[in-house]
């Protein structure tokens, strides 16, 4: 009985995660990838931000670093899942395609298309007049598969000054400092 | 799970408890959240208690109505299965579970709830991780074109080279 109700607590707990997740889908900028787990198995990454704490993340930020407080505060949700594809990119590059054909149907722009064999990167803006709703980026090698959802407005040109400071390297080990 | 695997996940739990006591020190608590940092496993455990902790503190403990405690009391004891025993067991059971599960359907805006400091430094490093990646993907892009373009721009001044030479029947 007790394992029952332990049990049950922990299902009603995961609400919030799900829910979460639901709150961005009603965003214009959102991106659905779909199920990739089945395939490459547990994502290495898997980030799933909503409002309400970048707001947060904005203001405990915005002493130390108002550069970077003043990007998280114009974003809504910020989405990653990295699987590793190990040399099996088939079904990530059919992802890929499956993504980018709805985003052309959901008026998403292309910002850059590199296909070559067995990679591909894609990158889509979507914007309401002068404002952007979202960016997608989806890169695809023999390495990882990645998928990135940035809702909100995101200028390019800021990131460099934020990524000086944040000093996260990527490639092999994840170091964050 | 090897014997091995089951220590680890008592070490764990262990720590991730002490965590949520305030047991742990400064230098201890500093060492989990790098641990945190490089263990996702870890880092999203450490998440879910913070989050059990909150709902257990939330819950409100009622009291059996009076009329059921009466006609739970005059139920012979040996007459109740062993699962209702008892009885005011179950009834406190399922009021905390009806009182999560209403919080937890109530609309993201109605609940007055704040994200813990360690879901916000998560959250950071979160964002950290995502905007590394923005950036590596950006990077290889530009990588892909600046080549390509390299190449159209060789190709292109080789054969304007090639046909002066030709016009000029330099060779």
């Amino acid at each position: 009985m007790k394992r029952y109700l332990i049990a049950l607590c922990c299902a009603l707990l995961a609400l919030p995660a799900v829910a979460q997740e639901d709150a961005l889908r009603d965003l214009p900028g959102y991106v659905d990838f779909g199920e990739m787990n089945s395939i490459y198995g547990e994502p290495r990454v898997n980030i799933s931000i909503g409002g309400a704490l970048l707001g947060f993340v904005s203001a405990l930020a915005s002493n130390e670093e108002p550069e970077a407080a003043a990007i998280f505060s114009k974003l809504k949700g910020v989405r990653i899942s990295v699987y590793a594809t190990g040399g099996d990119t088939a079904a990530a590059l059919g992802q890929v395609n499956r993504v980018k054909n709805l985003l052309g149907a959901a008026q998403w722009s292309p910002v850059v298309q590199v296909n070559e064999e067995g990679e591909q990167v894609q990158i889509f803006m979507k914007m309401d007049g002068e404002v952007m709703d979202g960016l997608t980026l989806m890169a695809v090698d023999s390495e990882e598969a990645v998928f990135i959802n940035v809702i909100g407005q995101i200028d390019p040109s800021e990131l460099a000054h934020v990524m000086d400071r944040f000093k996260v390297k990527v490639n092999g080990d994840l170091e964050i400092n | 799970m090897t014997e091995r695997e089951n220590k680890t996940t008592d070490m764990k739990e262990e720590r991730i408890n002490a965590l949520l006591d305030g047991e742990l020190d400064n230098e201890q608590a500093e060492r989990l959240k790098r641990d945190a940092t490089s263990d996702q496993d870890l880092a999203r455990s450490i998440i879910e208690a913070y989050q059990l902790q909150r709902a257990m503190e939330g819950i409100r403990v009622e009291r059996a109505p009076a009329s059921l405690r009466r006609k739970l009391r005059r139920i012979p004891r040996q007459q109740r299965p062993a699962w209702l025993q008892p009885a005011w067991v179950t009834a406190y059971a399922v009021v905390p579970l009806l009182v999560i599960a209403v919080a937890l359907m109530q609309p993201r805006e109605m609940r007055p709830r704040q994200p813990t400091a360690a879901e916000v430094a998560q959250a950071r490093q979160d964002l950290a991780v995502a905007f590394a990646y923005i950036d590596q993907v950006s990077t290889r892009a530009s990588g892909e074109i600046q080549s390509e373009l390299a190449g159209e721009i060789t190709d292109a001044v080789a054969g304007s080279v090639f046909r002066t030479v030709q016009d000029q029947k330099i060779l």
